[in-house]
């Protein structure tokens, strides 16, 4: 993992410069397309020299897509069972409406 | 039981019909999940009626349909899964009971979402006294005070050459293998649900919306009355929490393997 290098200002504009430490913070900003343009560039150049905050980002993408892969929640099987059971009592099947 | 409580003013559309709704739905495309999409009015009216018939598979059908997302609905009210998944119970509950009377003015499902809707926020207001689910919005104020959502001791300080950037010990290490990968997928799939139970509320409420049931920001702020900026936040620290806890995971794995 390469030292984080400074950034030098080039583009004309004011450039602000992003740390790994305020990265972790700007992350979720970051990926929801949130941050001012001027941070936006920051962190895009600050990615592009940063080693581990690139992992740190790959890390919470991976975090969010195993998220997407949890199984959607159920109900207890026997509280499914209980509610059946009910029906069946309540609503006996009859041969025609 | 009389006639189900009436929603107050407008409720929202209790359930948008978003990947979590199409993925809960996935496997058995028939009766319920027709009636479960908008303009499924007419195989509606044969879920009625196949339910008043006694149908039981139609039933069956219908809880193992709509649960998932009843309760991903009920969290956004209450404090905990055990508590939503007893609403969700007692809104079934409601219907079975009160099948006879549902009078089909409305849709079979807005009507089974509005009971369990006002099941879920009688239940949440109750809650709401001893929880801290209506708290203030002090940097999100949920047990974390709204701190560094990493260890300041994993970076450089202030005298070093790269103030705040990472540490050799500090940086990340990659995951090997990826969570996905078979070898580690059920293990990350219990953690992060263990992580997420764990959750302050409404961090978990949004985490939820937003990355296990699919909901984009807008629908959550909507839901859970969140600025979009406070809803970034509790998503942040959310976030922050689970990726930590898998490091954690993924820590303890390489030491188990003799720090290979």
């Amino acid at each position: 993992m390469g030292e984080p290098r400074r950034v030098d200002g080039s583009g004309g504009d004011a450039v602000l410069e992003v740390a790994c430490q305020e990265f972790v913070e700007l992350v979720t900003e970051h990926l929801e397309g949130a941050l001012p343009p001027a941070v936006e560039r920051a962190v895009v150049a600050h990615l592009a020299l940063c080693d581990p905050c690139v992992e740190y980002l790959a890390q919470v993408r991976a975090t969010t897509a195993a998220l997407a892969q949890l199984p959607p929640p159920t109900l207890p099987e026997p509280v499914r069972d209980q509610l059946l059971g009910l029906f069946g009592r309540l609503h006996p099947p009859s041969p025609g409406p | 039981m009389t006639e189900p409580p009436q929603p107050r003013p407008a409720p929202p559309e209790p359930d948008p019909p978003g990947p979590g709704a199409r993925r809960a739905a996935a496997p058995p495309v028939t009766v319920a999940v027709a009636a479960a999409r908008p303009g499924g009015s007419d195989d509606q009216a044969g879920l009625l009626a196949r339910l008043r018939a006694g149908d039981q598979r139609a039933f069956a059908e219908l809880v193992d349909t709509w649960s998932p997302v009843m309760l991903r609905v009920a969290m956004l009210h209450v404090s905990s899964r055990a508590s939503a998944e007893e609403v969700v119970q007692e809104t079934w509950l409601a219907v079975v009971r009160q099948l006879d009377r549902f009078e089909g003015r409305s849709s079979l499902r807005t009507w089974a979402f509005r009971i369990l809707e006002n099941l879920a926020r009688t239940r949440g207001r109750r809650e709401a006294r001893t929880l801290p689910w209506s708290s203030a919005f002090p940097g999100d104020g949920e047990g974390d005070g709204g701190g560094p959502t990493v260890d300041p001791a994993r970076f450089r300080g202030a005298g070093d050459r790269w103030p705040r950037h990472w540490t050799d010990a500090g940086a990340p290490v990659a995951w090997e293998p990826p969570p996905e990968d078979a070898a580690v997928a059920a293990e990350v799939r219990r953690e992060l649900r263990a992580a997420l139970d764990e959750l302050p509320p409404r961090q978990r409420a949004v985490v939820e919306l937003r990355d296990v049931l699919g909901l984009s920001s807008d629908e959550v702020c909507a839901r859970l009355a969140l600025t979009p900026g406070n809803q970034r936040i509790l998503l942040h620290r959310g976030r922050a929490r689970l990726r930590a806890r898998l490091e954690g995971l993924y820590r303890g794995r390489t030491e188990g393997d003799g720090g290979g």
